[in-house]
């Protein structure tokens, strides 16, 4: 965990001479000890990618559903009203699941004047590279599809894609608005890559890794309280990484106050305008899925992934354990989406030029500052530390 | 360099000063909103619980049909012309055939109220008019159809006063008319 190391773990491996097996994961391993010896290792690598593409895609749905139930939840409360309170009889569980057969059975609209191959291709690309992302995040000891190296750099640049599909969507539209909803998110996306890349750097710099994996890792001391964001040695750069990085989150994600690509006040619904049926709710499926996968980055690097207080006490119980782990992990994640709703319910939507301005002018210098500072911080505590 | 006083405040604040006020603001919000979370909420579950309406609300007409005269003061005054009603005296029973109301007209004026001389014409609570069908909405008022047979043995007697009357009536004028042929002769 020394500064060194980041160098060296930013740099690809070692070439695999050719002579060397494939190397698997632990999901193709999984699958090769219940199938024969006959079946070849693409095979497996395949069902492995099947697999994991069902598991992720079963989770993004009911997060998808539970936070859609609880954005509405916490919209009418915030509201002083209730909410829906109707369908499934328990303030209103199924109403999620309601919305979600509707979609399915409505009719699924495509315009004579649209770009056929975009508007059909975008919500699959949107929707794919948001599920993608769930690839490298840590639920618990041993529930992870892959170990990425570079997994928060992974999660980065594959959410990055999502614009593209977004762009897709608004240009296959054929209508005025769609498309400045798409230029909208092209423009707010590109400038606040910039400080999320960079707010993400203190605890990289902390870690020395840019893995995941690692970061929870390291999160395990103090019985499971040792979490970035409460170590009194870093908090200085630790509380306002975090804070940049929300905000970033936020203007990534599409939410409010940054919600000017949908912005149905001025365009209708901006890039998903023209979009009904199950194609409109793929769009849905991935602004919940993003939110989901940034609170979780923001849960393993500065709220210590699966620790909790106490929790390795349950170490033995190797079930219990892993169960209690993956329960946290969700509920600390649920939280930040729970701060991001509430977000959405209290702030106004900004101006585009405010949108810049928020994102050149103070978030980029002050994400510049606070990874500074993080330098600094981390090599004043390895000179102290030797 | 003093900055112009002209200038509004967010501009004349300096760079630090906005983060400051960005941060502060955006907490104070928060801190509203995370109040009205946890607040009851204003709303009422429709059909299952209903608002008290006021003293003086004008909903759904009820009639008070024993004190009712048929008298049709109520139908002169409706502006619209929304109440009909038809009823065969018997004496002083009424044999009611009918007491409509149409709400699909009806404006709740509450104008048809005040003339009723016997007060027996009221405005009620009710509100719920939804109907998958309009012709419910030419309510009938009356509280019961056709007779009870205690009303029924009083139009019998009423009609049986009447006809011995009428008798008697006759009886006195043949009577007269004997008594006269009498004289006469």
């Amino acid at each position: 965990m020394k500064p060194l190391t980041i160098i060296a773990s930013a740099l690809p491996e070692a070439p695999v001479s050719e002579a060397a097996a494939p190397q698997g994961n632990g999901l193709t391993e999984m699958l090769a000890g219940w199938l024969p010896e006959s079946v070849p290792f693409w095979g497996l690598t395949l069902m492995a990618s099947g697999l994991a593409f069902g598991v992720i895609m079963a989770f993004v749905s009911v997060v998808a559903m539970f936070s859609t139930w609880l954005e509405r939840k916490v919209a009418g409360h915030i509201q002083i009203r209730l909410g829906p309170m109707r369908v499934g009889g328990w303030h209103g569980w199924a109403q999620a699941i309601a919305d979600g057969v509707k979609l399915l059975i409505k009719e699924d609209i495509i315009l004579a004047s649209a770009d056929r191959p975009l508007f059909k291709l975008a919500p699959a690309l949107v929707l794919g590279t948001a599920i993608s992302t769930f690839v490298v995040l840590p639920f618990a000891p041993g529930v992870m599809i892959a170990d990425v190296h570079l997994g928060i750099f992974f999660v980065i640049a594959i959410s990055s894609v999502t614009t593209i599909g977004v762009i897709m969507a608004g240009w296959g539209s054929n209508n005025k608005w769609s498309v400045y909803g798409a230029m909208r998110e092209a423009a707010q996306v590109a400038s606040y890559e910039i400080p999320l890349g960079l707010s993400l750097m203190p605890p990289v710099i902390y870690y020395g890794s840019f893995s995941l994996l690692e970061a929870t890792q390291a999160q395990s001391g103090w019985f499971g309280m040792h979490w970035y964001i409460l170590d009194p040695s870093v908090m200085l750069v630790s509380v306002p990484s975090f804070v940049l990085f929300f905000v970033a989150t936020l203007a990534e994600t599409k939410r409010a106050p940054f919600d000017l690509p949908e912005s149905e006040s001025e365009l209708v619904a901006g890039f998903h305008t023209e979009y009904s049926g199950i194609r409109f709710s793929f769009f849905f499926m991935e602004e919940y899925a993003a939110m989901f996968v940034m609170s979780a980055i923001a849960t393993v690097l500065w709220f210590g992934g699966w620790n909790f207080l106490g929790l390795a006490a349950l170490e033995g119980i190797p079930v219990l354990y892993t169960t209690a782990c993956m329960l946290v992990f969700i509920v600390k994640s649920m939280l930040l989406v729970f701060v991001m709703m509430w977000v959405r319910w209290t702030l106004p939507r900004l101006r585009i030029d405010q949108v810049m301005i928020l994102g050149y002018k103070y978030l980029t210098p002050l994400c510049l500052i606070v990874v500074f500072a993080a330098s600094l911080l981390e090599y004043l505590r390895f000179v102290l530390s030797n | 360099m003093a900055t112009p006083t002209s200038l509004p405040e967010t501009a004349r604040r300096s760079y630090w000063g906005n983060v400051w006020s960005t941060i502060k603001s955006t907490a104070v919000g928060m801190g509203i909103t995370f109040r009205y979370l946890w607040s009851k909420p204003f709303t009422v579950q429709y059909p299952d619980e209903k608002l008290t309406t006021d003293e003086r609300y004008r909903g759904i007409h009820y009639l008070e049909q024993d004190l009712c005269i048929c008298c049709n003061a109520c139908a002169k005054a409706c502006p619209i012309d929304c109440i009909e009603m038809e009823a065969t005296r018997h004496g002083k029973e009424l044999e009611w055939h009918q007491f409509d109301l149409d709400y699909q007209k009806c404006m709740f004026c509450e104008l048809c109220v005040y003339p009723c001389p016997k007060d027996c014409i009221h405005m009620g609570k009710e509100y719920a008019l939804v109907t998958e069908d309009r012709g419910t909405l030419n309510m009938d008022l009356l509280t019961w159809q056709g007779l009870t047979e205690e009303q029924k043995v009083r139009i019998a007697e009423a009609e049986a006063k009447k006809a011995a009357k009428k008798a008697a009536k006759e009886a006195a004028a043949k009577k007269k008319a004997e008594q006269e042929n009498r004289e006469e002769a």
